[in-house]
């Protein structure tokens, strides 16, 4: 036995280090080149400047006025019938109604007491129907 | 023959190659240093649940002309790891909006169910600041989460 193990053998016992570094160096650029931050997402919304008013006719405004339990009243114009919606169903209505009226602004009304997510439901629905001229409000008593 | 190269043609002991077992070493310790030096992100995220929505677009705006609003469920606003009352928020943020040359959008994050009532008052308060450009965050939804909804 002892002497079989002094028989030197001819491949080298030691682990082959030269390659780790090009194989750390491949992973770490690997990993460089695939990680994506996340970006943020949301819906983006134009304010409007300060003191700007602009006065807009009665038929072209659509009233969207969101209650405290996320139903939505649409409102037409003048006409004081409403009609209850679910904020997935405004996306529909949008499309049909804008199609009548080019020139149709959203006026999308919460109430106070409304959850924040209702509107955003409702923003989502418009934004998914290509709306670009909403106004956000808040819905007074009386309206 | 012997004579070429003049007469240098013994073997010199030092090694003719370029250490570089140890280049490894180095790079990692410079690696690991950069990584422990660098400061990714200011501030920290406040604790809200995120508003849904299927139609949410990519910001289209350089990180650094971005500015997080943040709004808890009780309507308390944070701006850069600090609360600030409602009033005040115009006079934070219109100094920042003339240093970014009307550049900056404002993200706005509220938790989903926050009362409307204090977005409202943010807005009036966005606007009295001039500020133009505003981003509803909210976090994508799949159509599939919607249908089961």
């Amino acid at each position: 036995m002892a002497i079989l193990n002094k028989k030197k053998s001819k491949v080298s016992d030691e682990v082959p280090t030269a390659s780790m570094a090009d194989i750390a160096f491949l992973l770490l650029i690997f990993f460089l080149v695939t990680t994506t931050f996340p970006k943020d997402k949301g819906l983006a919304v134009v304010l409007p400047e300060s003191g700007e008013e602009t006065q807009v006719s009665q038929k072209n405004i659509l009233h969207l006025l969101i209650q405290p339990n996320g139903i939505v009243d649409v409102k037409r114009g003048e006409n004081q019938q409403v009609q209850q919606l679910r904020p997935q169903e405004i996306e529909a209505l949008w499309r049909q109604a804008v199609s009548d009226n080019p020139n149709l602004i959203a006026a999308v009304k919460t109430h106070p007491d409304a959850s924040y997510r209702f509107m955003v439901d409702v923003l989502d629905a418009l934004h998914a129907a290509k709306a670009e001229r909403i106004s956000l409000q808040l819905l007074e008593e009386g309206n | 023959m012997s004579i070429t190269g003049g007469g240098f043609e013994r073997k010199s002991k030092a090694s003719s190659e370029v250490p570089s077992s140890s280049l490894a070493d180095i790079a990692f310790l410079l690696l690991i240093f950069f990584m422990v030096t660098t400061v990714f992100q200011a501030d920290r995220d406040r604790p809200i649940e995120w508003p849904e929505a299927e139609s949410a677009q990519k910001i289209d705006e350089k990180q650094k002309n971005i500015m997080m609003v943040w709004m808890e469920r009780d309507g308390s606003i944070f701006i850069n790891d600090q609360q600030y009352p409602m009033e005040d928020v115009s006079q934070v943020i219109a100094p920042l909006y003339a240093a970014s040359e009307r550049a900056l959008v404002i993200s706005i994050r509220g938790d989903r169910q926050v009362p409307y009532r204090y977005m409202d008052q943010l807005q009036k308060e966005l606007v009295a600041a001039g500020v133009v450009r505003v981003v509803f965050a909210a976090q994508l939804e799949q159509s599939m989460q919607r249908e089961r909804r």
